[in-house]
């Protein structure tokens, strides 16, 4: 929210400087200046360009064209909107589509609560903060290919830890798996252990911020520890926390190491999410077309939930401000 | 170890003397009349093991997904006899996913993308069809004499053919087998069983009696595997995919309602666990290897994997056609699998690539296969030698079955299968009752050739 607060006031300030000097000199100073800032951003301008606009780009013409897969590359055939009308009418999209959404809700809520109480433990903690960090982000270090293989192992229906602890305890052997419920229940817990220390340091982050003066105020005023991070912590944390979630759903929104490494989606489609659909029709049935399609309309709907997101947020952070 | 090596070294010389003529033979004759093709190959070929160009040695790259699961790596052995015999070629090894649909995807992304390597892969005996339509396979038939394609087993050049031409090698043959406990059934005095049905009961009875932890154990998991397993039961109800012009899906009948009742029905009673939702053919191979299951149905190399050593089972271990369902003539279906040898449209070493493929599919290396790792060779000339056969039990089993053919023959085959095994695999795991998942499944058949759908 912070950065939101600065952008506008740059050209501000610029403009403040130069107002003393007579107006020519203004101008020549300005385009100068522009010069230098055009040539200054010039070969970031190409590699953002190359690599980030002209695949989007191109995967946004390709969504919208009849595409032809051969030795030599792609060839895009003429526009089409089928590509979009074919996905909408597919019910694997459509199941993809609930179930990456309902993913993203429970994961992102279940990490942001958790990292949170974790990192108002580790603020409080004097002793071994550093070494419980470190311990802390292991989870999140860990390539997610090589930490799901390891959850895949965990949960191994024939030989898993998991699975003759179960047995051990009498809770009978759920193929974790290898049946829809709990292999989705299993890939938010792999998800959550990932993710949750990320969270939990962003939020550390924010709290050390905070002012002190704020809490010895609300402690002079008797307020209980319950009331203080309701009525303090909290309210002000709020920037901090929108941005964990921002990130945390637009990375749980591309949800794809742990149903390939883990599922494949499986069983049957119950946990095929739209990045594995994408990649399904894609690269296995070669459709480009309405691959493209998959990717391009997930990136439209994940930018527009999170433009919502914000603009609700700082509607509500508005209204306290008021 | 050691001596297993030697062992293996030793029968690779033999194997050479004995089938050298015939294969420098052949070799020679493709390589005069192959179209394109200058001294490399040519000389290469002819000479098999002088060095006349020993200052230029060219690597080529091989992609191919892990075939022996334990004891020697089947890959490196041919590599390794290869490079012996043209030492100025060079194979390296990129070991590719056993799943063959990411094996497949990797492959298509790859070379689509316009990488020049691999070289040469392994692919499935199910993609010619979408490999040819999108040109991602060199068409063999352009680059090799006619003659070089006489040296398969029947049948084999018509699978790797799409629309006329030729675009792949086979390499080894594979198909459904039951594997059984010999000294299990034994002891309870079991024969081996000739139905489903049968199966299903002896399992019981061998289960009942603590012998063994489950009955058995096939491939179940959401990928092509249960595809190929679900095409063995249809086809002894008497069921099919497609309808006889191909162009839209038989499948919605009863006969595949029963199979599929069938195949979870073995699920519900414990004759199989649960986790075959989970299991791909390493899971199913593992848990027979270990001593926990009486039947396995599994591919050729499952024989020399359950008699390497790490395995409970060496010596214990039977092979015998699929049985069938009650009413049905013996024996039941077995599906065609196994495995060919592709070129890269993109190789820059087209004449060292038809080298390798000419050597892998010649009389020596198919020998090794054979003999050694109890593969079904392509090669004709090796497939029915009797001393080949005498040590492959898995080889003088397959005169005694019946085949079927996935329906690979349309570009659009990855979305049929793909509709077949996700509602198979649903039905598996009980969320979805057969019925309703072999009308799901026929349904995505029906968008998937017309060409709709995702």
């Amino acid at each position: 929210m912070a950065t939101l607060g600065v952008v506008p006031s740059v050209p501000a300030t610029g403009g403040d400087a130069a107002t003393p000097r007579p107006a020519g000199e203004h101008d020549v100073n300005r385009k100068r200046l522009a010069r230098l800032g055009w040539s200054f951003s010039t070969p970031a301008f190409l590699v953002i360009g190359a690599f980030t606009i002209f695949p989007i780009g191109f995967s946004v013409a390709m969504s919208l064209s009849h595409v032809n897969v051969s030795g030599s590359g792609f060839s895009l055939n003429g526009f089409t909107g089928s590509n979009y009308s074919t996905l909408v009418h597919a019910p694997q999209w459509r199941y993809a589509l609930g179930f990456t959404v309902v993913y993203t809700i429970v994961t992102v809520l279940v990490e942001v609560i958790l990292g949170t109480c974790i990192a108002l433990v580790l603020e409080r903690l004097t002793k071994g903060r550093g070494l419980m960090m470190a311990l802390l982000l292991v989870p999140w270090s860990m390539i997610t290919v090589i930490s799901a293989e390891l959850w895949g192992y965990i949960y191994d229906a024939s030989y898993g830890v998991l699975d003759q602890i179960f047995h051990a305890v009498g809770l009978g052997q759920p193929i974790f798996l290898g049946t829809p419920t709990p292999a989705i229940v299993a890939m938010m817990v792999a998800d959550i252990w990932k993710t949750t220390p990320f969270v939990a340091i962003i939020v550390l982050a924010g709290l050390v911020m905070l002012p002190e003066e704020l809490y010895e105020a609300s402690e002079m005023d008797g307020a209980s520890g319950w009331t203080t991070f309701w009525r303090v912590t909290f309210p002000l944390l709020r920037p901090t926390i929108a941005l964990a979630v921002l990130f945390r759903v637009l990375q749980a929104f591309g949800l794809f190491d742990l149903p390939f490494v883990l599922t494949q989606g499986g069983p049957g489609y119950s946990t095929t999410s739209l990045a594995v659909l994408g990649y399904q029709v894609m690269f296995q049935d070669l459709n480009f077309g309405p691959g493209a399609a998959v990717a391009t309309s997930t990136a439209v709907l994940v930018l527009i939930g999170c433009l919502l997101f914000l603009k609700v947020f700082r509607a509500q952070v508005g209204e306290e401000g008021s | 170890m050691k001596n297993d090596k030697k062992q293996l070294a030793d029968d690779n010389g033999a194997t050479r003397r004995a089938v050298g003529k015939r294969s420098r033979l052949v070799a020679s004759t493709a390589a005069l009349s192959a179209v394109g093709l200058v001294a490399g190959y040519g000389s290469a070929a002819a000479s098999s093991g002088a060095t006349p160009h020993a200052a230029s040695v060219t690597t080529i790259t091989w992609s191919a997904s892990p075939i022996s699961t334990s004891g020697p790596d089947l890959r490196k052995v041919l590599i390794a006899n290869f490079e012996k015999a043209y030492p100025n070629i060079k194979v390296q090894l990129i070991s590719a996913p056993t799943n063959t649909d990411t094996n497949e995807s990797q492959l298509e992304t790859q070379i689509s993308g316009g990488s020049s390597s691999p070289d040469v892969f392994m692919g499935d005996v199910i993609w010619p069809a979408v490999f040819g339509a999108h040109g991602l396979a060199v068409p063999l038939s352009t680059k090799f004499p006619k003659s070089f394609f006489s040296r398969f087993a029947p049948g084999l050049v018509a699978g790797a053919t799409y629309q006329g031409k030729v675009y792949a090698a086979p390499f080894f043959e594979d198909q459904g087998f039951l594997y059984y406990r010999k000294d299990l059934l034994r002891k309870m005095n079991l024969p081996v069983p000739k139905t489903w049905e049968e199966l299903k009961a002896e399992s019981l009875q061998l289960q009942r009696a603590k012998l063994v932890k489950y009955g058995f154990v096939w491939e179940g998991a959401d990928y092509e595997g249960a595809t190929c397993d679900f095409m063995e039961y249809l086809t002894d109800a008497g069921g099919k995919v497609l309808s006889s012009n191909g162009k839209s899906s038989a499948l919605n009948t009863p006969a595949a309602v029963k199979a599929l009742t069938f195949m979870r029905s073995l699920v519900t009673s414990g004759v199989t666990p649960a986790a075959i939702t989970t299991y791909q053919e390493p899971q199913a191979m593992n848990t027979f290897d270990n001593g926990q299951a009486a039947f396995l149905r599994n591919w050729d190399y499952a024989y020399s994997a359950s008699q390497s050593s790490g395995s409970k089972v060496i010596g214990d271990v039977g092979v015998a056609p699929l049985p069938t369902f009650q009413g049905q003539s013996y024996p039941g279906y077995s599906n065609i699998g196994g495995w060919n040898l592709y070129i890269n449209p993109h190789t820059k070493h087209m004449s060292q690539d038809l080298t390798f493929i000419n050597y892998m599919t010649g009389a020596a290396a198919e020998h090794v296969m054979a003999t050694q790792f109890s593969e079904i060779p392509t090669n004709e000339s090796v497939r029915v030698q009797k001393s080949v056969i005498a040590v492959n039990p898995v080889l003088a089993t397959v005169p005694h079955t019946r085949l079927v053919a996935r329906p690979s023959q349309t570009p659009e085959y990855p979305k049929v299968s793909q509709a077949i095994y996700q509602n198979v695999n649903e039905a598996l795991a009980g969320s979805e009752s057969p019925a309703k998942a072999i009308a799901n499944a026929s349904a995505g058949i029906n968008t998937a050739l017309s060409g709709g759908g995702l």
